[in-house]
This record gives C-alpha cells, structure tokens and sequence, in this order.
C-alpha cells in the first residue's frame, strides 16, 4: 500500500518544553489509523503541525507526495487534507446547512455546494436537523457535523481529534459507522482517540505517542502486546 | 449566487416600499423631506458598517474615516483641481477602500481580535480627523464650501430636496442589494464563518485576509460614497460632523439597536431612529440638546438587556412563534 501521508523527524518545541519530538510516521491510503497516547504526549499538537496551524521547528509533513509543511490551513485544506478540533468548533450564528455549505465551497461553486451539503448531511443523518443552529444539536450531532464539515471539502485524508469524546459507546455507533462507511468510499483517516473500545474495534494500525516522541506502532492486537505502551500508560513500575 | 438573491431582487416586499418612497417628495414638506433624505442617508451608513460589523462580526470603529474620506476628498478635489465630483467620488471610494484593506491587513497579520481591532480602528478614526483638521487641502478644521447646485447632474448636482432625497433612495437601494448579495454568495459564508470561528472557518479553506479584506473594502467604497453625497447635499463639508468618530458611534448604534448580521436590522432601525432624533431635536432642540441621543442611551441599554440580538430579529422570532401558537 502506498502512503498518503508521510511524517518525517517532526518535531515542535514550547519553550522548553518539547511537545513533539522528531515523530515520523506513514499513514497509508485507505487506512484508519489512530494516535493515542497519554494526556500531553503530544497528539494533538501533532494534529495542529500537519494542518498547518503550527509551524513545526523541524521535520517535514508530505501528502501525496507533495511537501505540506508550513503551508497555512486554508492551503493546507485545499490539498485535501481537513481536520476536525478536539473541542467541537461551532460556526454558531450558522444553520447546519450553512455551516456545511461553507466548507463544500471550498472546491464548489455557491449553488452546487449547497447540494453537496445536502448529500452529505442525508449520507452522515443530519438532514433532518439542516436547519437547525449547532446550540440546539445534541452533542452526538454536533460530532456529526464536525465530521459531515471535514468531509463537505472534499477531502483525501480526514484528521478527527477525539471525534467520539463525550459520547456513549451506544451514541459512538452513528459516527463509527459513517466513518467506516466513508473509508470504504476511498477516504483515509487519522483519528486522535482515547475511548480504547473505539480504537481497537475501528483502527487499521495505531501509532503511539508519549512524551512527545513515538513509542510504538502496529496493529491492534500488536499495541496491546507491547510493553513500552504498558509502560507509558500504567507507569514503569506496575510490576514491581 | 444564491437563487433567493433573485427572488429578493423581485420581490414586490422591495419595491413597493421603494416606490411609496420614490412618491415622498410630491407629498412631504421641504423640512420633512430633509429629515427622509438624512435618514436615507444613514440607512446607508448603517447597511455598509453592517457588512464588517454585522455579517463579519467585527467591531470596526474607522467607518468615520471613510465617510470623511468620500466628503472631504471628493469635494476638495472638485473645489481646488476642478476634478468632477463623479471621478472624486469614485477616487475616495478607492482610496477608502484601500484604507480598509490596510486594517484588515494590520487585523489578519497581528491577529488582533475583537477588542483589539475595535481599538486600532478606533485609532484609525481619531488619526483621521486629526490628519483633516491639519490638512489645508481637505479644508482643514474649518470644512469645505462647496459651490452652488444648479443642478447639473453630470456635476454630481441634484438640484435641492427632491433631487437628493431621490438620489439618497439609489444609494440605500444599492447598500441594501449589496448587503442581500454578499449574504447570498460565497463571500457571505466565509464571512459568517470568520466571524462565528476563525480556527475552524480556516480548517475547512477559508482565507482568513482576502474574505476580511474584501467585506472591508466593500463597506469602506459604500461609507465614502455616502460621505460623497452627504457633502454635496449639505453643500458644507463640516469635519466635526463626518470625519469625526461620534458618526461611526452613532451608526454603531443605531445598527446594534436594529440588530445586526441580516440588512433588515440597521434599514429599520435607521428609518425609524433618525426622524425621531430629528423631530425631537426640533422640537425640544432649544430646551433639552441631545435628547436624541439620550434616547438611543436609553434604548441600547433596553435592547442589550433584552434581547441582545437586536430589536428586529427579535421582533421576526415573536412573530414566528405568534404564528406556530
């Protein structure tokens, strides 16, 4: 399989604090990986390097075989890789539709955008809330909206920071399957997670981070195996 | 553009008011005409801030400089180079506009934020009537004169009352379509979106300083343009009046006090405000000065603590649940 994604020797630094360290990783086209890793190891800084909302000190962040590093968001977007915020990112004064609408403009004339919009909110199941302001959603849709927003830009590669945070396994159900349901239509996705259910039922490969650097990588049933993610998560000394 | 963009412009909800309006000057006394033309005047000051402050959702305080910008260049260069005030008019809408991209660009490049960018076009604004009433070109602190309306018309001449309160309608007319059109397209999401999210509107293409700098330059060409005519149909430029920041104070008002985002909020709000002040300012003008704007004290404190929206959206969503009851 051939990477989509390539990340090389990525490192950014916050004061002396070194919140990613020379991290490299490929993410494979179709695949879905995820990042986990303890609070403040570093994930969604990472995230914000390869979306471009970070500047990285150094390393290099390749999508499709072209160097995105330093590109600002709005270009970053344009080269078909969205993202979605760790805590939701509302447009608040707009409708569902609206708000949607906004992001299948970015490859879409006005008229044909709001069509797009409307098939993507019927695909992910918000067509029936489309008119309604993002206050009155349930948090369950609002994660919908958040992923029906990335996937209106028409998108290669889909970056979800902790979309199922918040919600019950039962509630995960709905978003779990519209993403599955779109990496079968050819979109690849890098998910930030920490409901573990969710990772080991929906992740291709998972990646691990701690402290800033990577700590290991593989499947599954692989991670779960593997002392130092032990280590990272339960401390050094559990067995002692 | 949006299909509804359309309908609006076809709509008979517009142009049967515009025609009402239209009628005005055969049925109203000279005084009262005077007081339709202003408020047509600040209908239009009011829908040009609102496409920064209302649709993009930020507080720009400079609007004074364009307005000033429109008076005293077009007229100055009329009254010393002999340029027509139509091209004078045209140049300050340029100049003006590229002023506000100039801020955009300071807000884009800084990051300023809301209370920031409030603040340095509040700076822009004090600047200018400072930069005027040192300017012997723009009239300095004593104004401009501008010479008899004969009424020629391709002098930007609209001979008396009649004639600008006609010309005062086109210009409401246009602020009003540009405002529905910028809501109808592209630029109208972008902006939306800015204003509601500016991390998240990037995420999904946005660019932050081109959508920003168009909506400013917009609402900047619209503020001087008004400023443009104001000067020719008061005849004297008086800079404490339009380069000064007390007007954007006082179109900021009156928009907020209407509600902002939609055009329907500052439109009403400036038609019903302005007659009101002016009545009031004649009527108790000798004895009681400023009442006018100890009413609009009065009502955006009324308004803020009930229903912070604005009055007309607020009025819009009482009707719907008037109507579902």
């Amino acid at each position: 399989m051939t990477a989509i994604l390539e990340i090389r020797e990525l490192s950014k630094s916050f004061g002396g604090l070194t919140a990613v360290d020379r991290v490299s990783f490929d993410v494979r086209e179709g695949e879905i990986l995820a990042v986990i890793g303890p609070n403040g190891a570093g994930k969604t800084t990472l995230f914000s390097l390869v979306s471009g909302f970070i500047t990285p000190d150094s390393g290099s962040v390749v999508l499709e075989g072209a160097p995105i590093t330093g590109l600002k968001p709005p270009a970053v977007a344009r080269r078909g890789l969205a993202r979605s915020f760790q805590i939701v990112q509302v447009f608040a004064g707009m409708s569902v539709l609206d708000a949607v609408t906004a992001a299948a403009l970015l490859r879409l004339p006005l008229n044909e955008a709001i069509a797009r919009a409307r098939d993507v909110l019927d695909d992910i199941g918000l067509a029936s809330r489309a008119d309604a302001i993002p206050d009155s959603l349930s948090m369950q849709d609002r994660k919908l909206l958040e992923i029906a927003k990335c996937i209106a830009t028409g998108p290669r590669i889909i970056l979800l920071d902790e979309v199922m945070s918040g919600l019950t396994l039962a509630e995960a159900q709905v978003p779990l399957a519209a993403i599955r349901r779109l990496r079968d239509g050819g979109i690849t996705f890098v998910m930030v997670e920490h409901v573990m259910p969710v990772v080991m039922s929906l992740a291709d490969r998972i990646v691990v981070l701690n402290f800033g650097q990577k700590v290991a990588e593989g499947t599954p049933e692989e991670i779960v195996a593997n002392q130092a993610v032990r280590d990272a998560y339960f401390g050094e000394d559990m067995d002692a | 553009m949006r299909p509804d963009f359309f309908q609006f412009l076809r709509s008979p909800l517009l142009w049967i008011p515009v025609a009402i309006a239209a009628c005005l000057p055969w049925g109203l006394s000279a005084y009262h005409l005077a007081i339709g033309t202003l408020a047509l005047l600040y209908v239009s000051l009011a829908l040009a801030w609102n496409v920064v402050g209302g649709i993009a959702g930020q507080i720009s305080l400079a609007n004074s400089v364009f307005v000033g910008t429109g008076a005293l260049l077009a007229s100055a260069l009329y009254i010393r180079l002999g340029i027509d005030m139509w091209f004078g008019m045209v140049i300050a809408a340029a100049v003006s506009a590229i002023l506000g991209v100039f801020m955009s660009l300071l807000d884009a490049r800084f990051r300023l934020g809301h209370l920031s960018f409030a603040l340095v076009t509040l700076a822009f604004a004090e600047i200018g009537e400072l930069v005027v009433a040192g300017t012997d070109f723009l009239g300095g602190a004593s104004g401009l004169d501008l010479p008899k309306d004969h009424g020629r018309f391709w002098l930007f001449e609209f001979g008396g009352g009649p004639g600008y309160f006609w010309a005062a309608l086109v210009l409401a007319l246009i602020c009003l379509v540009v405002n529905q059109a910028i809501l109808s397209s592209r630029l109208g999401y972008y902006l939306r979106a800015l204003r509601d999210n500016e991390d998240a509107a990037q995420a999904i293409g946005i660019e932050l300083f081109r959508s920003k700098a168009t909506g400013m330059a917009i609402s900047a060409a619209l503020s001087s343009v008004a400023g443009t005519l104001f000067a020719r149909y008061s005849n004297f430029v008086d800079p404490t009046l339009l380069a000064s920041p007390n007007l954007t104070i006082e179109i900021v008002l009156i928009a907020t006090i209407g509600g902002l985002g939609t055009p329907l909020g500052p439109l009403i709000a400036a038609l019903v405000l302005i007659p009101v002040g002016e009545i009031l300012r004649g009527q108790f003008g000798g004895t009681l000065p400023g009442l006018h704007f100890f009413l609009y004290g009065v009502l955006i404190i009324v308004v803020v603590l009930t229903s912070p929206q604005g009055i007309v959206p607020r009025l819009l969503s009482l009707r719907r649940r008037f109507r579902r009851a």
